[in-house]
């Protein structure tokens, strides 16, 4: 009997094991953020121009490679300074694929500790990030069931990026890059918006919280893309993205800003690799136009941004 | 560790490993180690009160069980019940009083302030107090033998499938488990498993799904109004049975995969048809503990008569000390009053609904009756929700003001309607609803047992994918932990 027991347990298991296999496999290869990312990583290698410009970071992050030349755009989806930090520190490992200059955004959400809990995609990330390393900083055991996550079970709890590829492959079909940069994107007019204000607060109350902002983990790893970068001889240029006013004013409830951005000008100030601060919060507080939602720009601002972002660069040493 | 968790997942197979490769004699000894590190796994200081409270409980039991004389037995009980509560009042009530009495001096211009501690609420310290303390009222009345093996008592206080968050165990029904001799039986294995993987369902695609929705209502109650309110508090009384419920499960479940049987503690508690019917399906353990060890303690008589208004004042102080065990709050406080209000009211007009009822011919129709009786009963629970789920009592009012304000119902409704999670959790309790129907009338893990092996196969390995795809896998605490 328990013999038998044994033997129907060590079935199930391996057809258990089998259909996880299966299911994990196809969520790597087919799920959209995981070929979007992936592409850029292969346009990453096979990139043999200057490299002037690399932008890291996430949504936020809208440099329109068509328009700031030689640079490459590698944010990807939910992106934290954590994640950045171990992207930069395998880019750098790679020989021949040292930027000029590091593109990182400082926005206030950058800072909040519900980004720094935000890992997500661990699929694509398993190979950039030691987790082990990661859960000794953070001193917390369940950043391995992160690892875990992305080395066997990669479609745990992610029906979303299931649903969205579907979406996705019906909606916009083939997925077309420039040196990381998506043109496709979201045209969505948020001027048109109702609900502005209510929409504004749900966003900033997704991201920011009042307590424990900054994040100290957050903190950490910024300082540590910043020493990575000075230990390379790459320059830094901060950028706080433009957001729509009614997310400013928001945000601005919840977390307190100015402090935030004190902080990080104190940190700054021991690299001098940080060349340039450009603070863009405000730029398009009257151009609600330019936003597909309270703190993304659509294509249209996107490409006026980048233009601006050129312009401000070219004055640069 | 929470029982969601990737450590669980670890910890759970190496200790039921362990157990079947141990002989019976140092089974005892095995999970009393494993539960230790179970609780410690979340504060390690804290075990100290568990083995407080064993200690205390063990020595009051033995010296119970030798005097003959129940009078003389009655100051270890009394050493028990004031260490236990003791323990609890610190650590879970303190604060709360004594800044109830600070509000109170500052109506009054008493400018003397009664000292807080920042202290930690120890995890299930409601759970396992209220264990010990119904082993020792046992032994006073004779009921149970002390027990004498100190390392098998102590298993029996922390046993770690229930130690955090019950059932509450009786010492007649678990620690006759712990000296019983287990072999390897299959069937309790399997469905151990069935029934922990039921409770994951419940609680990692509904219960944490629901949880969203409703604290994005609650934690910002001046937002919303009308149908959000009322959906949030419907959806929250889903949210709460499936959290602890599937806590049970798989507690229950686990416990099963090492042959022992732990009590059921909820039978489908949404579907009752009055508020007493669902006290005595919600969270049986506890209702049955107050009833057994405090309700029918309290005298009921007056001049060798049972009056009326002396049981109804004795469901009063059961249901008030009902709702403050679940926390220090006001909120509970008012959760258990209305609750003892809806009971005592209940009885006293029965006689004229029943009446009311013949009238008008309802209960002609029993599938209609029954169905207008779950209603009434989930829409008055619902309204104690609002109290047991808001922050405040000025929360609650305010909730409860703003449920009334519908202005564009249909607006509303189409707005909820385009929130997909609300959509796919709502079609989730209409197949957890419908799956205990069914096994309510036939045991659903005997139907799917019978089935042939590759559609039995396909079955639990979809539900298992099921929940791996769908459910909210980033461990959150069960509610009842902070109880």
């Amino acid at each position: 009997m328990k013999r038998q027991f044994i033997i129907r347990i060590v079935l199930f298991l391996l057809a258990l094991i089998v259909a996880n296999t299966v299911l994990d496999q196809l969520y790597k290869r087919f799920v959209v953020h995981n070929l979007l990312n992936n592409t850029k990583d292969e346009q990453f290698d096979a990139y043999t121009g200057t490299l002037k410009y690399l932008s890291l970071g996430n949504s936020h992050n809208c440099v329109n490679t068509y328009i700031l030349e030689n640079s490459f755009n590698y944010g990807s989806p939910g992106e934290n300074y954590i994640q950045s930090y171990y992207k930069l520190k395998s880019i750098l490992e790679k020989p021949g694929k040292r930027p000029e200059n590091v593109i990182l955004f400082a926005d206030i959400s950058s800072f909040g500790p519900l980004t720094a809990d935000r890992l997500e995609y661990n699929s694509y990330w398993i190979k950039y990030i030691d987790y082990f390393e990661l859960a000794k900083i953070k001193k917390d055991r369940d950043i391995l069931s992160k690892w875990l996550e992305g080395k066997f079970f990669s479609f745990a709890g992610n029906y979303k990026d299931i649903q969205l590829t579907f979406i996705y492959a019906i909606k916009i079909g083939k997925l077309e890059l420039h040196n990381g940069y998506r043109p496709h994107r979201d045209f969505k007019n948020f001027a048109r918006e109702q609900n502005r204000t209510k929409q504004a607060r749900a966003k900033a109350n997704i991201y920011l919280s009042k307590q424990d902002y900054p994040d100290k983990d957050i903190l950490f790893y910024f300082e540590k893309i910043l020493q990575l970068c000075q230990d390379h001889g790459i320059n830094v240029i901060l950028i706080r993205i433009p957001v729509t006013r009614e997310y400013f004013e928001e945000a601005s409830n919840i977390v307190p800003v100015d402090e935030l951005y004190e902080q990080v000008q104190v940190i700054c100030a021991n690299y001098p690799n940080v060349t340039r601060f450009l603070d863009y919060h405000d730029l398009y507080f009257d151009h609600p136009e330019y936003f597909f939602d309270p703190d993304h720009l659509n294509p249209r601002g996107s490409d006026l941004f980048t233009e601006r972002l050129k312009l401000d660069l070219e004055g640069l040493p | 560790m929470l029982f969601n968790s990737l450590e669980y997942l670890i910890f759970f197979p190496i200790v039921v490993g362990l157990y079947y490769a141990f002989s019976h004699k140092w089974r005892w000894a095995l999970l009393l180690v494993a539960s230790y590190y179970f609780y410690m796994c979340w504060k390690p200081e804290y075990i100290v009160l568990i083995m407080a409270s064993t200690l205390v409980d063990y020595y009051a039991g033995l010296r119970m069980g030798k005097i003959k004389v129940k009078s003389k037995r009655k100051k270890y009980l009394i050493l028990s019940i004031v260490v236990n509560l003791g323990i609890l009042a610190g650590f879970k009530y303190f604060n709360f009083f004594g800044e109830s009495v600070n509000l109170l001096f500052n109506q009054f211009n008493i400018f003397y302030q009664v000292p807080t501690f920042q202290v930690l609420l120890p995890v299930g310290i409601s759970f396992y107090t209220f264990q010990t303390m119904s082993y020792s009222i046992d032994i006073y009345r004779g009921i149970t033998k002390p027990e004498h093996h100190l390392g098998k008592f102590a298993l029996f206080v922390s046993f770690f499938p229930q130690l955090v968050a019950g059932p509450i165990e009786r010492s007649n029904r678990l620690l006759p488990q712990i000296h019983h001799r287990k072999t390897f039986n299959s069937q309790m294995v399997i469905s151990g498993l069935k029934l922990m993987l039921w409770g994951f369902y419940k609680k990692v695609v509904i219960a944490d799904r629901i949880g969203i929705y409703v604290s994005s209502v609650y934690e910002n109650p001046t937002e919303h109004t009308g149908v959000p309110v009322v959906l949030a508090t419907a959806l929250f009384a889903f949210q709460l049975y499936c959290d602890f419920s599937a806590y049970t499960d798989i507690a229950r479940g686990s416990a099963r995969v090492m042959g022992y049987d732990l009590m059921v503690n909820f039978n489908r508690p949404l579907i009752a048809k009055s508020i007493t019917d669902f006290w005595q399906r919600w969270h049986i353990s506890l209702t049955t503990w107050f009833r057994d060890y405090l309700f029918f303690a309290l005298p009921a008589k007056k001049n060798n008569k049972i009056l009326n208004w002396i049981l109804q004042r004795n469901i009063l102080i059961t249901y008030l000390l009902m709702g403050l065990w679940h926390g220090a709050n006001w909120t509970f406080i008012v959760f258990g009053l209305i609750h003892a209000f809806y009971i005592i009211f209940g009885s006293l007009t029965k006689r004229y609904r029943d009446n009311f009822n013949q009238l008008i011919g309802l209960q002609k129709v029993p599938a209609f009756f029954n169905l207008y009786s779950i209603l009434v009963t989930f829409g008055l629970l619902c309204f104690s929700l609002f109290f047991f789920r808001a922050n405040s009592i000025s929360d609650s009012f305010m909730l409860i003001s703003r449920s009334l304000h519908f202005g564009n119902i249909i607006e509303s409704f189409l707005d909820i309607l385009k929130n997909k999670e609300v959509v796919f959790v709502i079609l989730n309790i209409i197949i957890l609803l419908w799956a205990e129907q069914i096994h309510a009338r036939k045991n659903l893990i005997v139907m799917i047992a019978n089935k042939p092996v590759i559609i039995r196969w396909s079955i639990y390995l979809g539900f298992i994918f099921f929940i791996l795809i769908f459910g909210m896998i980033n461990q959150q605490e069960f509610i009842y932990f902070q109880f």
